[in-house]
């Protein structure tokens, strides 16, 4: 029974059936059940332990024995992956704090347990590359992360600051954070009500930049005693020294944009520092500052899968090396068939038979 | 959402002149050459039965040597072509189709001018993978030399551990093509006498087999590779974009040659026909994707 189980024919159909469902799974269709990959692989990964328990030809072979252990290895690690992975995306504003609360197209696994709750870092300024004809190069994003947070030590209270981006990530108690091409600028506006009720402080995140450069417009509807207030309009009008023809370098520090606020019909400009009188309050626009984008991703499951995955090329490596030695001492064999005396052309498949 | 428009590619390609393209020519008429003289020792072998007489297993057929040279200064035409766009743009050839086609004539050349000096059993193959050369060669002369900007998730080692696996995987899979193409060509009239002297079927299906078991080795660590880049530059391992999902398609028909192979006494010629299937299928992988897909990896920038 389990030797009929783990026969190579039942391997093929479950290839085949995997085949199928990776073509169905080609561009992560949204609607595709998570069963049309979970079928094939769960088919394929108890084909392959039957074959392993029963079948001489593999378990007998140390090489192979790893290269398909690694293969099942790779399975199930992939299944454990999916059932605690988080991931997610962020924006988070320069000078503030991670706070899990402000993760957006927020996904993960039944299984998922991290210490999300316990991350402290907080965004810094950041500065971005481009090539002539706007082609984005190196993000440099700085964070600022406290002590002992990284490592075991516990830390001396101190903050450590950490420059991430692109290829240099950031991870903390397993959560990596990647920074993404979403970033741009957020003016910093203070609310306070007439009538003398609570000021409120905040930024608003403009469209991502440069690729909106010509849409910077947002809005925001201030609370009043009745509920909801009136809508105002935002237009930021930047000074990033963006330019078509000539590299150039994406930097807070050296950007500065006028707010334009709109609310009715009336249309006031205003510098970093000034305020309007708006139906219901008075705007202040503090400054200018910048958002950076990230892609959150928790899988702890990584590292072993490149564990898994190496350790079964090496075993298949092992079995291909034995195979190439067994070559060579058929070599005597294949050059008796080389040689030039052969007076016509072999027979077309009849010959020898198989040597492998 | 991708920043690198196509406006501002084609914009770049004004930029400057492709001082790589004489040499990229000079490599690719070597390659010509090398093919030529494969097949005229072939038919010199089917006619000039001195020739054959002067054959020793010691000696190799006389023109080998000269394919072999051929090939080996098409590859380093094709190195200077390649340090030439290298020094004019400041980055390796990874990024366009221009350059895939470009990196991939020099890397199969290489590997199969090497296999063709260690393993002379498999020479007469020349005939038949040599050819495949024009094919990209036409290709990458069909194409403008568009200078390209190196997206900010290449700066990352694994690439190079990515493409270098994926070129060997490509060139064993060449040499196992060529052989598969000999096990065919030899069966019918018109090609029987060419090869009359080659080893017989089964020898060369045991080495044809060889070599895409190595191809398939080096598939599964170009996968690896690309899942720990994947990882870094866009934070997760596997999404199943174009690339992936053809590679990964690629990975398990070869798997599942090798099986069927094991299992079932598939006829020698079927089995060559199924490697030629697997080597088209590679090749519509790395060269057809970018048609179907905008970015080489979505998201790649
Ligand atoms: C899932 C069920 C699987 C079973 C039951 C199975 C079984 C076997 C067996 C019995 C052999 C030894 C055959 C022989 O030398 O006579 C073998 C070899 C091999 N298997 Fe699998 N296998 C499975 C999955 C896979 C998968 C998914 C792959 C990769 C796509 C794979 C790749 C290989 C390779 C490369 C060899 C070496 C063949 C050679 O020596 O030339 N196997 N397998």
């Amino acid at each position: 029974m389990i030797r009929a189980l783990g026969s190579i024919r039942l391997a093929l159909v479950g290839m085949l059936l995997l085949a199928i469902a990776a073509a169905l799974s080609y561009g992560n269709p949204v609607g595709t059940p998570v069963w049309v990959l979970v079928a094939p692989l769960a088919f394929l990964a108890v084909n392959l332990l039957a074959a392993i328990a029963t079948n001489p030809r593999i378990n007998r072979r140390g090489g192979l024995l790893v290269f398909h252990l690694g293969l099942l290895a790779i399975i199930v690690l992939a299944g454990i992956g999916r059932l605690t992975h988080l991931e997610a995306q962020l924006e988070m504003t320069e000078g503030t704090a991670f706070s899990p609360a402000d993760l957006t197209h927020l996904a993960k696994g039944p299984w998922h347990s991290g210490a999300l709750e316990q991350l402290v870092f907080v965004q810094g300024p950041f500065t971005v590359d481009y090539s002539p004809g706007i082609v984005r190069g190196l993000t440099h994003s700085q964070v600022l992360i406290p002590d002992g947070q990284t490592d075991a030590s516990g830390g001396t209270g101190g903050w450590q600051t950490k420059v991430v981006g692109d290829d240099r990530v950031l991870i903390l108690e397993g959560y990596r954070f990647y920074t993404s091409f979403n970033k741009g600028f957020a003016p910093v506006l203070t609310w306070v009500p007439d009538g003398g009720g609570e000021a409120l402080s905040g930024t608003i995140h403009m469209p991502s930049y440069p690729l909106f450069d010509y849409k910077q417009e947002s809005s925001w509807t201030p609370p009043n005693e009745k509920g909801v207030g009136k809508e105002i309009k935002f237009w930021l009008r930047l000074k990033t020294g963006l330019r078509d023809d000539a590299a150039w370098v994406l930097d807070g520090k050296t950007t500065t944009g006028v707010l334009v606020v709109n609310v009715d019909d009336r249309r006031v400009e205003l510098e970093p520092g000034q305020s309007v009188h708006v139906p219901g309050g008075v705007l202040r626009y503090e400054r200018l500052t910048t958002w950076m984008g990230y892609k959150v991703f928790y899988d702890p499951t990584l590292h072993w899968l490149f564990g898994a995955a190496i350790m079964a090329i090496l075993g298949l490596g092992t079995h291909f090396w034995r195979k190439a030695g067994v070559s060579l001492q058929i070599a005597p064999v294949l050059a008796a068939i080389d040689a030039p005396e052969v007076p016509r052309a072999s027979p077309p498949d009849a010959s020898a038979g198989r040597l492998v | 959402m991708n920043e690198v428009t196509s406006a501002s590619g084609s914009m770049l390609s004004v930029m400057g002149y492709a001082t790589e393209l004489p040499w990229l020519w000079a490599g690719l008429s070597a390659y010509v050459l090398a093919t030529v003289i494969a097949v005229m020792g072939m038919m010199r072998m089917r006619i000039g039965v001195t020739t054959i007489g002067a054959m020793t297993q010691a000696s190799p057929r006389p023109h080998e040597k000269f394919v072999l040279l051929m090939v080996a200064l098409g590859v380093a035409l094709l190195t200077v072509a390649i340090t030439e766009r290298w020094m004019r743009l400041g980055h390796g050839p990874f990024v366009n189709l221009f350059e895939l086609l470009m990196s991939q004539l020099w890397s199969l050349g290489l590997v199969f001018a090497v296999v063709y000096w260690r393993v002379p059993l498999l020479r007469p193959s020349a005939v038949v993978a040599l050819p495949m050369t024009w094919v990209l060669g036409g290709w990458v002369l069909a194409l403008q030399p568009v200078d390209t900007a190196f997206p900010p998730t290449y700066y990352n080692d694994w690439l190079w551990a990515h493409v270098g696996l994926g070129k060997f995987f490509l060139a064993f899979c060449l040499v196992g093509t060529g052989l598969a193409g000999v096990i065919l060509l030899r069966n019918t009239q018109r090609f029987a006498a060419w090869f009359r002297h080659v080893p017989a079927d089964a020898v060369l299906d045991a080495l044809a087999w060889r070599f895409m078991l190595l191809a398939f080795i080096f598939h599964s660590l170009m996968l690896t590779a690309g899942a720990v880049w994947a990882q870094d530059a866009w934070g997760r391992y596997w999404a199943w974009d174009a690339l992936e999902t053809s590679s990964f398609l690629n990975w398990l028909m070869l798997g599942a040659s090798i099986h069927a192979r094991l299992t079932y006494r598939i006829p020698i010629r079927v089995g060559a026909i199924a490697i030629i299937g697997v080597f088209v299928f590679a090749f519509i992988t790395y060269f057809g994707t970018p048609f179907y897909s905008t970015a080489a990896h979505k998201g790649v920038v």
